[in-house]
């Protein structure tokens, strides 16, 4: 599966699991969403291996209820994230503890200054709380709109536009230090 | 173009104002910090996902799928419960050999007094008469019919006091939908037993009460043979003195007297007849009434769509009873299964957002 950082709201079909929920379907879904998701879980953890797994328990989740939907409480993809998010959160509640993000090998092929600001930008990032990371993930990672955004969380979509703007301040912050 | 729309532009690839160039760039920083799979990890979640029940393979229970049969498991035990009488109503038609009851009105308000005995056949037994005494016995018998069905009804009452040589004294048969008939029947005294026997269990009607009457004339028929014993003596006697008698004045005496006692024989003949009369035959005061539902013939009837859409339909109220009664029981339990659960699930929640804050 490629590497796709676009936002996947106009990729997936808006009808692929509330008006048939088939294997077919389900896995169009799985097939879209799945990098999203395990980005997002991978950021909120900081940990590849774990996420990993939390990834797939949120889709064995996801089929197991996939007659849960309803179209009218929002977008499918907002209501994956919001099964991803529980079983994330529950990861997090089993462990206690944040284990540390095996990150990938940096090509370090950029050049100096991009490099000490994308190293900036990592610090920064890991500096920030788990609930503004999971904004960062949800917002960044996983490409949802604010829209979805404030149905997985909770929150008004103006909320989550005075959250994103108070995480972008910190992460400006963090990266001018 | 605001924060938020830039990073909405700078997240679509699109262009932003040379002003928002770092926030722009910031964004482009962190959408790069993305984990990815590696391509073993995302062969591992596909194979996850394949090994994961399919419909293919394990199709999803579909329980509404059993819905029909377990309604007619449930339309079947409640038939059978019907069927067996564990009803209050009378018993099923189909049900052999068993004849009416009463239903409607109890028995008991009507006649308090003379609350018939049920026999084991269902018919009802009349008050028990004793040897040696004389007793005149009579019946009140109220049946109810549907409108279409009384001039059947009246037809059968006719029938059967034929059979057991009884006449009727009077009637009325009034048809239509406020249908009427009211019969006044005597039937000889040996045979009022089966006889009502036979009124209890008509075709077509239903006995909505009976009331039996006994009235005890054993010292009324005996008072009246002993004036006819008494006054024949006289006679003989009144006769025999006429025989001797040998002035006028005698013999105008002894006549008056001996008119007397013939008025005294008549008077206790005729009492004695009208009480042997009463003893010999019963009177049976019966009523047809519409308005009650009547049954359908039971036994020895053959089997029709009528009595089949009657007794589904008995068996329906009787499920929808029950399920009225289950759920009345039920109500309260999902209630609190709900609460437990809605505690539950907050509960749950509440401790996923206080897992993410200690994150």
């Amino acid at each position: 599966m490629t590497d796709r950082l676009e936002p996947r709201s106009e990729v997936v079909s808006a009808t692929l699991v509330a008006e048939a929920g088939t294997w077919e379907r389900f896995e169009a879904l799985y097939r879209a969403s799945r990098d999203d998701v395990y980005a997002y879980v991978a950021t909120l953890l900081r940990d590849r291996v774990t996420a990993e797994d939390v990834t797939a328990q949120a889709f064995e989740r996801a089929y197991r209820r996939r007659r849960t939907f309803d179209r009218r409480r929002g977008e499918e993809r907002a209501w994956l994230f919001g099964i991803a998010r529980n079983a994330a959160l529950d990861e997090l509640r089993r462990r206690k503890r944040l284990a540390p993000l095996a990150m990938d090998p940096v090509e370090d092929v950029d050049p100096a200054d991009v490099a000490l600001r994308r190293t900036a930008v990592r610090a920064a990032l890991a500096g920030l709380s788990a609930r503004d990371r999971e904004l960062v993930a949800l917002k960044f990672h996983a490409g949802l709109s604010n829209g979805e955004l404030g149905r997985i969380l909770g929150l008004s979509e103006s909320a989550v536009g005075t959250r994103l703007h108070r995480v972008i301040e910190k992460l400006r912050k963090a990266c001018d230090e | 173009m605001n924060e938020l729309e830039v990073i909405d532009a700078a997240l679509a690839g699109d262009p932003v104002d040379p002003e928002h160039a770092e926030l722009a760039e910031l964004v482009l920083l962190l959408r790069d910090e993305r984990p990815v799979p590696a391509p073993e990890v995302a062969a591992r979640l596909d194979g996850r996902l394949r090994s994961a029940p399919s419909p293919r393979r394990r199709p999803a229970t579909r329980w509404w799928a059993f819905a029909p049969a377990g309604g007619l498991a449930v339309a079947v035990v409640v038939a059978v419960v019907v069927g067996s009488g564990g009803g209050r109503g009378r018993p099923m038609s189909s049900s052999s050999g068993v004849a009416h009851v009463a239903r409607g009105v109890p028995l008991s308000r009507l006649a308090p007094a003379l609350t018939p005995a049920t026999s084991a056949s269902g018919a009802f037994a009349p008050n028990p008469t004793f040897p040696g005494r004389k007793q005149v016995q009579s019946s009140e018998l109220y049946l109810s019919t549907r409108p279409s069905h009384m001039e059947d009804v009246a037809y059968q009452v006719l029938v059967i006091v034929r059979r057991y040589n009884g006449y009727v004294n009077n009637s009325t048969v009034s048809s239509g939908a406020n249908g009427y008939s009211q019969f006044q029947l005597t039937v000889p005294s040996s045979s009022l037993s089966p006889a009502l026997g036979d009124l209890s269990t008509l075709q077509y009607a239903q006995v909505v009460s009976r009331t039996d009457n006994t009235n005890d004339v054993t010292d009324q028929f005996n008072g009246a043979s002993n004036e006819l014993a008494e006054a024949q003596a006289l006679r003989t006697s009144l006769l025999k003195q006429l025989q001797n008698a040998s002035t006028q004045t005698q013999i105008d005496a002894l006549q008056a007297q001996l008119h007397d006692a013939n008025a005294r024989i008549g008077g206790a003949q005729s009492t004695l007849r009208s009480l042997s009369r009463q003893i010999s035959y019963s009177q049976i005061s019966l009523t047809v009434q519409t308005g009650h539902a009547a049954p359908v013939p039971v036994s020895g009837g053959s089997f029709t769509i009528g009595k089949a859409a009657h007794d589904a339909g008995r068996v329906l109220t009787v499920a929808a009873g029950v399920a009225l009664i289950a759920l009345a029981g039920l109500v309260p339990v999902a209630l609190v299964v709900a609460a437990v659960w809605w505690i539950a699930e907050l509960v749950r929640r509440r401790r996923r957002e206080q897992a993410l804050d200690m994150a």
